[in-house]
């Protein structure tokens, strides 16, 4: 994984929205133009005590003076929104990296439908911006229980046209939608994107069960819930040869960082990609939410993901930025 | 050897990847680094790999030179600032190449050439700017150690001692 700059933005404007959601604008103190994004990408944003987390970029990615984000207030999360609300005065600064997109549509002409739960519409509104820009054929479907509390329901309206987002609303038995009934026939080439809580996810993958799954893209704020998952001990052998145990209550991230071999790191909840490495065998469970079916078979993410028995991991990519100044191979 | 240059610019930054931050001054520390940097801190990309370290420095005639895609082998074209490429001081006027092993004074510290610096795959990824690399090479900058301390400014002359 590439290393990204990291920058000390202004907090050029808060907006509080319903729906406990804060819009912010962070801009370069110096520079006009920020590092491009493309649409779906997310920054992180260190919390200034060590805590990292991410944020989908909502603005068009077309605009490179400022990222915007929007950060929901989470009572019963880690604690990283509370205390991002705090920071998000305008006129303060907040350290934030320059975006990286684990979810980026395929450029293909056809359609595309864009579902949002909630607070999941961030990523989904950058794409918006960026298909109506294109020219693009598509629908933002936004669901939420309440118009009064949908995040940036207001905003995509105004920036996308009404015409080209559909409310589908708890409170408003006519805007509701079955989404069997809306996902029942995708056009040839369509495809589907989505983001939102994870049950929500859950219930549009089941209703696009019959669509092909390369046409399906989403994007999780949350790891995968791992209910009945049990941690079991395994063992890393190294390139090298060398042979670390994966203790049952540890990550092999963990196990890799006191070796003094760790990849960097950044959300350790096998969400953000920081930390992934390639593996030349073994069998390994792997519990992040990041890697497609198909990097499946060579990467893998040790701050979540585990194994059976012994996994030969690769660490090439990841442990070249701790080597001295080296020529390429 | 006579020569005689001038520090153009002078950049920190707390820790790997973290963006530099131009100072119209800094202090230099001896056998350590400069105050608010990584490599003093020890949070540098590089900072478990011990070496000479403590101030890095960088031609302004070399940025310039590869704004101007010159020479045209490896034919990288780029403007990189001086708040981009990471060593701590921009420099002109100074043979950086010709200073391994030899001590000299930048306002009223002294440095020590240590090791001539070689580009790195990580600045060119962390930056986006492909060949950045390749166009670097043997014109990357010095590595110094601080023989004697003190207050370095901006504009700052650049001057050789006898060894």
């Amino acid at each position: 994984m590439s290393p990204r700059l990291i920058m000390k933005l202004d907090v050029a404007e808060v907006r509080r929205v319903p729906g406990d959601v804060i819009l912010a604008t962070l801009t370069h103190p110096r520079r006009p133009l920020l590092p491009a994004a493309t649409a779906g990408a997310h920054v992180d944003v260190h919390l200034g005590d060590g805590r990292v987390r991410h944020y989908s970029l909502w603005g068009d990615p077309a605009d490179r003076g400022a990222y915007r984000i929007a950060v929901k207030r989470e009572a019963e999360g880690r604690g990283g929104s509370r205390r991002l609300h705090e920071m998000l005065v305008p006129g303060a600064s907040l350290m934030v990296s320059a975006p990286r997109n684990h979810f980026e549509l395929p450029e293909t002409n056809g359609p595309v439908r864009l579902l949002a739960g909630g607070i999941g519409i961030t990523p989904l509104l950058a794409m918006a911006q960026a298909l109506a820009a294109s020219g693009r054929s598509f629908r933002l479907h936004v669901f939420a229980r309440r118009r009064a509390t949908a995040p940036l329901l207001e905003e995509a309206q105004r920036l996308l046209g009404p015409g080209r987002v559909g409310a589908h609303l708890d409170d408003e038995p006519d805007t509701r939608v079955a989404l069997p009934a809306l996902l029942a026939a995708p056009e040839p080439g369509a495809v589907l994107a989505c983001c939102g809580p994870a049950g929500f996810m859950a219930a549009v993958r089941d209703a696009a069960a019959h669509w092909p799954e390369e046409a399906l893209l989403f994007e999780a704020f949350q790891p995968l819930a791992g209910e009945s998952f049990v941690p079991e001990p395994f063992e890393i052998v190294l390139a090298s040869g060398r042979r670390l145990a994966v203790p049952a209550d540890r990550s092999a991230l963990d196990v890799l960082r006191e070796a003094g071999v760790a990849p960097p790191a950044s959300c350790e909840i096998g969400v953000c990609g920081s930390c992934l490495c390639g593996y030349r065998g073994g069998t390994p469970i792997h519990r992040d939410v990041v890697l497609s079916p198909r990097a499946r078979r060579e990467r893998f993410a040790p701050c979540v993901s585990r194994a059976v028995g012994t996994l030969h991991l690769d660490l090439g990519d990841a442990g070249r930025a701790v080597e001295p100044e080296a020529p390429r191979p | 050897m006579t020569w005689a240059g001038t520090l153009l610019h002078i950049h920190v930054a707390p820790s790997a990847s973290v963006e530099m931050e131009e100072l119209a001054e800094a202090r230099l520390i001896p056998g350590r680094g400069i105050e608010g940097d990584r490599y003093l801190l020890g949070t540098g990309t590089y900072s478990r790999k011990p070496d000479i370290r403590e101030v890095t420095l960088i031609e302004m005639e070399v940025l310039e030179a590869l704004a101007q895609g010159e020479p045209r082998i490896p034919g990288l074209k780029a403007v990189l600032d001086p708040a981009d490429h990471r060593r701590n001081l921009t420099t002109r006027g100074v043979p950086l190449g010709h200073l391994v092993g030899r001590r000299f004074r930048v306002g009223d510290v002294v440095l020590r050439g240590g090791r001539m610096n070689f580009p790195c795959q990580y600045l060119e990824e962390l930056l986006g700017v492909p060949g950045l690399y390749e166009g670097l090479l043997n014109r990357s900058g010095l590595n110094c150690a601080i023989e004697a301390g003190g207050v370095i400014r901006r504009g700052d002359p650049i001057l050789p001692l006898a060894d």
